[in-house]
């Protein structure tokens, strides 16, 4: 018997015309982990929320269809018993954390269930046991990192010892360092300790591999679900976005196995390509081109950059310490030209948003100078910098708080003292959210917000746009056209400055990236140098091809090296475009 | 914002029942308020020094000094300026309005020295409770009887700093769209600071909201609930509850017997009287100061730690 069945479920939220649901059949299996994925308003979510019993009774709306947990309708078990049956972690581990410490917070579920203090005792203390949580026991939940906190989100439901677990994008506000340890416990909480999980997930190149089984979802519905691999060829075949690199490349040659992780994919790699252990082949090519003397090249920048006479940011030995005297930057230097998309990687602390602050003049260098659109940042306004320097910062709602996204888009130019001279139509229409004009932002999904808060920012005209974090915790599909529009945006001539984790994202659209380590600015150049010869920020196609051929970081990348390789066209069909 | 004031240490204070740590430190703060001898007064300053020496908060302790020594001063200046009464007149000064004849007395700098001792005094008590009371094991010893309003106080703690960095993104971000928020008259002024009253509010709103969704999926208010209690006792807990009470009870005798008391107006009295008013200050600090020897004892003898 199913662990979950659902039958025909259809599910409308209140006020709202359109299903969220429609017409759900799916069952959940004992021990299996079932990953959900899907663009944003694909429903996942309100799923996940029917699954943990918080729908209908927390949301109400209108539910039409059966879920069974056991056999047993859900609707027949008290709230007490369902938070028994599956516990759920959100998106955002700040935002459901209840207490002020780690211990009171993984003990809070279990009062509310009454138990006895023996039996507390026992669970709270075997969770932070298995979770390494025993250390921050005492711990303010202010005071922890963001993986610290989801690590706690999940010991406060798994102490209630829930049949199924649900994950509704447990990662997205992660680094990447915290996502794999998350993924890491849940691997280890299905496969050691048999829990059945249902993970909803955008980071697909991290967790594809754990699946049983995969569900496409898109608009309230079930489009497939079935066998991991399966899936992946039939998405290839309707163009869906929801793969990560590896199974999208194999399934693209239509290769009789799709590989879930690059071990995989090397080994099916090696049976039609030769390998050329000493050197990837262009690398040489590459560098001589460049006249660069190595893959790395320490606080140097690249040549055919510096001939450009006039440079939109210019960073020249920027040393900065914040007041409670860490010190976040040392002696960085660097040129961004009109036109270039760079994105600023490393890992947490490294000093990237500080970096970015001092770009766009909210921090102001310690010693040494910040000079953007020749406006040197000690001496000028913020006011006056905003007139060239538009920023989006890492959550949308930051920017938003008119009634209208007209009026958010006519405040932006009132502040700088600019006519609306069809700029905003334009704006709206460039980023498709014109049919939104009247709609409140706040009223909009996630992705929506996004564009309004970006489109508030662009109507200024600014000469370089920076963005913090852009694709944190959004899918695929609007990653894609993210990097799209954006590399659209420098190809117009449009300077662009993004700081993110995401090694896919710069992999595929931007043109520069800098590595920033303790402050310091370790490695600078055009994206293949750095992101194809590094080995832990490589993308996934990069490990793929590492030892079999070089400057392959993209699936189009890597189907046109299988392309020009004659031996490998032969065994596999090599005519589909991505 | 971001911190709060305690910080887990260790110390030997903060392993001790938080029931035990409120009876002494309230056994402290009632003594500082009990008495008016300078003796007194310096001997429950100096003990609540040694306390928070011990318990490692000497960098907290000298920002409550810096605010409480001001106000020390303040008392000391004002006080003879207002109370006249005094028979040793140092300065004969002028009449002033309101006020009357300015005489400076000896007797009233003392009292509003006194004064001043007993505020630090006061000041170093809370310090001490800031640095070595867990605030969520206050919180759990009120919830058994007063469990939503505790539950409320944690939500609202939990709440402070998000809604701080809420409040200093949104600025930033408006910052950068042009908003000058030093500029304009102060009726612009406040409108500008409404935009982010009104993004801070909506953000809080949300968060509100999901937190009461994740209350729900942990089972909350379901029915009766149980209190998750951690704390141990140990033989520490006795020591140190036994020494408060007995600092406490020997403090009411000797208030009862007229020790602990001093005589400032019109002329001061005497800074010893007796050699009994010493004896019964000694008794008071020795018992007082049982928790503090047992701190260094605990951090310095492996043997007695494993006893206590």
């Amino acid at each position: 018997m199913s662990l979950f069945k659902i039958q025909n479920l259809t599910y409308y939220y209140p006020d709202r015309e359109r299903p969220a649901l429609k017409n759900i059949n799916l069952h959940v299996e004992e021990g299996e982990l079932l990953l959900i994925v899907g663009g944003s308003g694909s429903g996942k979510s309100t799923l996940a929320r029917v699954l943990a019993g918080l729908i209908p009774d927390f949301y109400g709306g209108k539910i039409g269809g059966r879920v069974f947990f056991e056999g047993r309708e859900l609707s027949e078990d008290g709230r007490r018993a369902l938070s028994t049956q599956a516990g759920i972690v959100f998106q955002d581990p700040e935002k459901q954390l209840v207490m002020t410490a780690v211990e009171a917070e993984i003990a809070f579920g279990l009062e509310n269930l009454g138990l006895p203090q023996q039996e507390m005792f026992r669970r709270v203390a075997e969770v932070m046991s298995f979770l390494n949580l025993s250390p921050l026991k005492n711990e303010f939940t202010a005071n922890l990192s963001g993986g610290q906190k989801q690590k706690v989100a999940l010991a406060s439901v798994l102490v209630m010892q829930p049949r199924v677990l649900i994950l509704d994008e447990p990662t997205s506000q992660l680094d990447p360092a915290a996502a794999d340890e998350f993924f890491y416990l849940i691997e280890r909480l299905n496969k050691e300790m048999g829990y059945t999980v249902v993970l909803i997930e955008q980071r697909l190149e991290r967790c594809f591999h754990l699946a049983d089984r995969l569900v496409v979802m898109e608009r309230g519905e079930i489009l497939r679900e079935g066998p991991v691999g399966e899936v992946a060829r039939w998405e290839v075949e309707n163009a869906l976005p929801f793969l990560p690199p590896v199974a999208r490349f194999f399934a693209f040659l239509h290769a009789p196995f799709i590989p879930l992780t690059v071990k995989e994919g090397r080994r099916e790699l090696k049976k039609f390509l030769p390998v050329s252990p000493a050197r990837p082949p262009d690398a040489g090519r590459r560098a001589s081109e460049n006249n660069n003397p190595g893959p790395f090249p320490l606080l140097t920048m690249p040549k055919g950059q510096v001939k450009q006479e006039r440079a939109v940011v210019e960073i020249k030995n920027v040393w900065f310490t914040y007041p409670n005297g860490r010190e976040a930057l040392k002696g960085i230097n660097c040129r961004v030209e009109k036109g270039e998309f760079v994105v600023i990687m490393g890992e947490n602390a490294a000093g990237k948003t500080t970096l970015l602050k001092q770009i766009v003049g909210l921090l102001k260098p310690g010693r040494g100078s910040v000079v953007v659109m020749e406006k040197d940042t000690r001496t000028v306004s913020l006011a006056e910098l905003a007139r060239d320097v538009g920023y989006l910062a890492q959550n949308p709602d930051d920017h938003l708080f008119q009634d209208t996204v007209e009026k958010e888009l006519l405040f932006t130019l009132n502040n700088l003292s600019l006519a609306d001279d069809g700029v905003i139509d334009a704006v709206l229409d460039k980023l498709s959210i014109v049919q939104h004009r009247d709609a409140n932002p706040r009223d909009l999904s996630s992705g929506e917000r996004q564009r309004v808060a970006l489109a508030a920012v662009l109507v200024a005209r600014p000469q370089l746009l920076v963005l913090d974090e852009p694709t944190r915790g959004i899918d695929y599909r609007l990653k894609k056209e993210l990097g799209a529009f954006l590399k659209e945006l420098a190809e117009e001539g449009l300077t662009v400055m993004v700081v993110t984790h995401d090694v896919e994202f710069a992999a595929e659209y931007a043109g520069r990236v800098i590595m920033m380590f303790d402050g310091m600015l370790v490695c600078d150049g055009p994206k293949d140098r750095v992101l194809g010869t590094s080995m832990f920020y490589a993308p996934q196609m990069a490990r793929l091809f590492k030892d079999f051929a070089g400057g392959v970081l993209t699936v189009k990348e890597g189907l046109a090296k299988i392309r020009s390789n004659g031996d490998a066209k032969k065994c596999l069909s090599v005519n589909a475009d991505c | 914002m971001e911190r709060l004031s305690y910080e887990e240490k260790g110390v030997f204070l903060q392993t001790l029942h938080t029931g035990v740590v409120l009876v002494y430190l309230g056994v402290l703060c009632v003594l500082a308020l009990l008495f008016s001898h300078p003796l007194y007064l310096t001997g429950i300053f100096i003990l609540g020094a040694l306390a928070v020496i011990v318990s490692e908060a000497v960098e907290k302790w000298e920002m409550y000094l810096r605010m409480g020594i001001w106000m020390a001063l303040l008392i000391m200046i004002i006080n003879p300026l207002v109370f006249r009464t005094g028979k040793t007149v140092l300065w004969h000064g002028p009449t002033v309005p309101v006020l009357g004849k300015l005489d400076i007395c000896l007797e009233a700098i003392c009292y509003g020295a006194a004064m001043g001792i007993r505020l630090l005094a006061v000041l170093t008590v809370f310090c001490l409770y800031n640095a070595v009371v867990h605030p969520d094991k206050i919180l759990s010893l009120f919830a058994r009887y007063a469990y939503k309003s505790a539950l409320v106080v944690s939500l609202a703690t939990r709440m402070l700093p998000a809604v701080a960095r809420d409040l200093a993104n949104a600025r930033e971000v408006q910052q950068l769209r042009g908003v000058d928020y030093g500029s304009g008259s102060l009726r612009e002024r406040v409108r500008k600071h409404s935009w982010l009253l009104n993004i801070v509010l909506s953000s809080s709103l949300e968060r509100a909201l999901q937190v009461a969704e994740a209350m729900q999926a942990r089972a909350f208010g379901t029915g009766p609930r149980s209190c998750y209690r951690r704390e141990l006792r140990r033989p520490r807990d006795l020591l140190c509850f036994t020494a408060g009470i007995l600092a406490l009870l020997f403090s009411l005798l000797a208030k009862f017997k007229g020790y602990g008391d001093y005589t400032y107006y019109p002329q001061m009295g005497k800074l010893v009287e007796s050699s009994s008013s010493v004896i019964w200050l000694g008794i008071i600090l020795i018992s007082l100061s049982l928790p503090v020897v047992l701190s260094w004892g605990w951090k310095h003898c492996p043997y007695l730690r494993s006893k206590i």
